[in-house]
């Protein structure tokens, strides 16, 4: 068996890769983190646990979202001031080859996800005590939607915003969901997978060099 | 500081018009009576490059503001997606053009982290890049410093300010080879070591910046003109600061004493003594005093850096990551050192594979997310990488602070005169390469 954690999971064609990626390593938190991750699971017990290097993620459910983040923001031992950032991923449905890489001899294989997903991370930093941690949603990338949190945070305003913009995803409540950094009449959500980045050949000196998209790396 | 108790949000505004427009009010958007709607920007000189601001203005106080942003994107965190890891330095040390090194060393570290290597960075290899982040807020500042004075019409601070940077720039161009996106720190360490003569150099920085910094607050701190303008201007307090995000010298100018070189230090960077300038005036003036105070700590950083410059490598020992090449400059002024040429060309076959695998295809990162953030001249940057286990990221999120910060604007000049918008604007110091990314 190969080291890759991917690989060495028993569902890991299962569409749940980026819990995967994470679960094996939960173990390096620091005690403080430990203690704030305690005392979250313990008000909200159906969340799951996810870590890499030190790091602490909480994987909710879309309809908890406000409600958890109401909690780490209220709560005196968790007191997440700052909503640092709102990042997202897309992972897209689909068949995927995974090549065989030399470096870490990992074989080739083939991977198949049935439904795409949406991944929403709300990145919180607490200023009093000085710890980060991330509450973790995902969406289907069909028909994202998700309440605002912008009633909890206003910071939430400008990066939802920009969540709309490259996802689509639809923030119920949010008092001005319009584009921020692409044009209002823009189409398609760029940072999904399936955008493409487009591009044309580079040439110099008669020599063509493709697109990035379409590099050989 | 002087307690002026300017006019400025308190005046009345003038309740008659002079000019009356003919059919705008009459469209079906138009805005209530009386109120108007101006952009300001994109091309403005007081917008800090392209910044719109779309102001509804009653006579000339500013009822809201509503910033639109977006003429730059650059496109940069979906491009990054499409080249090895390494490349990815080479694109966002362009976003933040007046931080670059703190752009690069986001995303080092957030690869290294990734890679698990955050802690075999070499220490040469980190007291170097904190004496050059540091060297760089300080010029960073010395911009903010600058365009802030010309939009207050201070060409003076503008011409100054500039010139100041200049000794900076021509100090990291003497290290990196360029003025400005070096990509210079690479994940790992950094891409080669500093000349010979560097020390001196920066000393010679460290002697004549604070005289440099002291004329300019002499020229500013107690100007009349500069006070009127920027006293109670911009009110954004702690409380506020935190609801809507806001980091770094806003949040100090409001009495936060919240720093992440202090809080979550980086680079080896709590090793230094150094403090953490805040002000209790929540307003423009108080970031000003607290820029101003960051410059002279950042140079005291460098000092102690510079006394402490440990030899060693500067690269990661992993030969899977590190590059192997040193650069160096051959006869022709171009090139690579003679004796790695003649080891690759001449001696090992298998170095030059290895070296030609590594530059084409990189290295691959295993699969995972992490976010790593640190103190940019602006506020918290933050780096949000996502791996899927191949030689390209997932996904290179940045928080910028500018972006942030830009959307405090409605909060931060809602009841000021349109003069005052711009000192406002200025403070925030936003750079709008950061913000459209």
């Amino acid at each position: 068996m190969s080291d890759n954690p991917r690989m060495s999971h028993p569902d890991s064609a299962a569409g749940e890769r980026a819990h995967i990626i994470e679960d094996a390593i939960v173990a390096q938190l620091s005690e403080e983190l430990a203690a704030v991750r305690d005392r979250i699971v313990a008000a909200y017990p159906d969340l799951q646990v996810a870590g890499f290097r030190g790091e602490l993620t909480l994987v909710a459910q879309p309809a908890q979202v406000p409600e958890v983040l109401r909690f780490c923001r209220d709560d005196p031992a968790v007191s997440c001031e700052l909503l640092a950032d709102l990042s997202g991923v897309h992972w897209p449905g689909g068949t995927f080859r995974r090549p065989a890489q030399e470096t870490t001899g990992w074989p080739a294989y083939a991977e198949t996800v049935e439904h795409g997903r949406i991944e929403i991370d709300y990145i919180l930093y607490s200023v009093t005590h000085n710890h980060r941690l991330r509450v973790r949603v995902f969406l289907p990338d069909e028909d994202p939607t998700i309440a605002s949190v912008t009633p909890l945070y206003a910071s939430a305003d400008m990066m939802e915003r920009e969540a709309y913009d490259f996802f689509g995803v639809d923030f119920q409540g949010h008092p001005n969901l319009t584009r921020v950094l692409m044009p209002d009449d823009w189409e398609g959500h760029p940072h999904r997978k399936d955008y493409p980045l487009g591009g044309v050949d580079v040439q110099y000196k008669g020599a063509t060099i493709p697109p990035p998209d379409q590099r050989q790396y | 500081m002087s307690d002026t108790t300017r006019p400025g949000s308190q005046v009345e505004p003038h309740r008659e018009y002079t000019v009356v427009s003919g059919e705008w009010q009459d469209l079906p958007d138009a805005v209530p009576e009386d109120l108007m709607i101006i952009n300001m920007g994109p091309q403005h000189p007081s917008t800090h490059g392209v910044l719109r601001m779309v102001l509804t203005l009653d006579g000339e106080t500013v009822v809201d503001n509503q910033p639109v942003i977006g003429y730059l994107h650059t496109g940069i965190e979906k491009n990054a997606e499409y080249r090895p890891w390494v490349l990815g330095v080479t694109f966002v040390t362009r976003m933040d053009y007046l931080s670059p090194l703190f752009n690069e060393l986001g995303y080092c570290m957030a690869v290294e982290r990734l890679l698990g290597i955050a802690d075999e960075v070499p220490e040469r290899a980190q007291a170097i890049r904190v004496i050059l982040t540091e060297l760089n807020r300080v010029s960073s500042h010395l911009v903010w410093l600058a365009t802030s004075g010309m939009e207050l019409g201070a060409v003076s601070a503008m011409i100054y300010g500039f010139r100041e940077r200049e000794t900076i720039l021509d100090l990291l161009e003497f290290v990196t080879g360029l003025r400005m996106n070096h990509a210079y720190i690479r994940p790992g360490g950094v891409s080669q070591d500093v000349p010979t003569d560097f020390a001196d150099r920066v000393r010679q920085v460290l002697v004549d910046m604070p005289k440099r910094i002291d004329e300019l607050e002499d020229l500013l701190s107690q100007n009349p003109i500069w006070l009127e303008r920027n006293v109670g201007v911009g009110i954004l307090d702690a409380e506020e600061c935190l609801d809507l995000g806001v980091t770094g010298p806003m949040l100090r100018s409001a009495g936060v004493a919240h720093d992440l070189r202090k809080a979550a230090p980086y680079c080896g960077i709590e090793q230094y003594d150094f403090d953490v300038p805040t002000a209790d005036t929540s307003d423009a003036y108080g970031r000003y005093v607290v820029r101003i105070a960051e410059m002279r700590e950042s140079l005291r950083i460098v000092e102690q850096a510079l006394d402490r410059l440990p030899e060693g490598p500067v690269m990661v020992a992993d030969k899977k990551i590190a590059w192997p090449a040193q650069l160096g400059l051959g006869p022709d002024g171009l090139g690579n050192t003679k004796a790695y040429v003649d080891r690759i060309m001449g001696q090992s076959m298998e170095a030059l594979i290895h070296h030609f695998k590594l530059v084409t295809e990189g290295f691959v990162v295993p699969p995972g997310q992490v976010y790593t953030a640190l103190e940019s001249p602006r506020g918290e940057l933050g780096y949000h990488v996502t791996s899927d286990g191949t030689n390209k990221p997932y996904r290179v999120r940045v928080r910028d602070p500018s972006y942030i910060h830009i959307g405090t604007l409605p909060h931060l000049t809602r009841g000021l005169l349109i003069s005052d918008v711009i000192a406002a604007v200025a403070s925030i110091d936003p750079v709008m390469g950061g913000v459209d990314r």
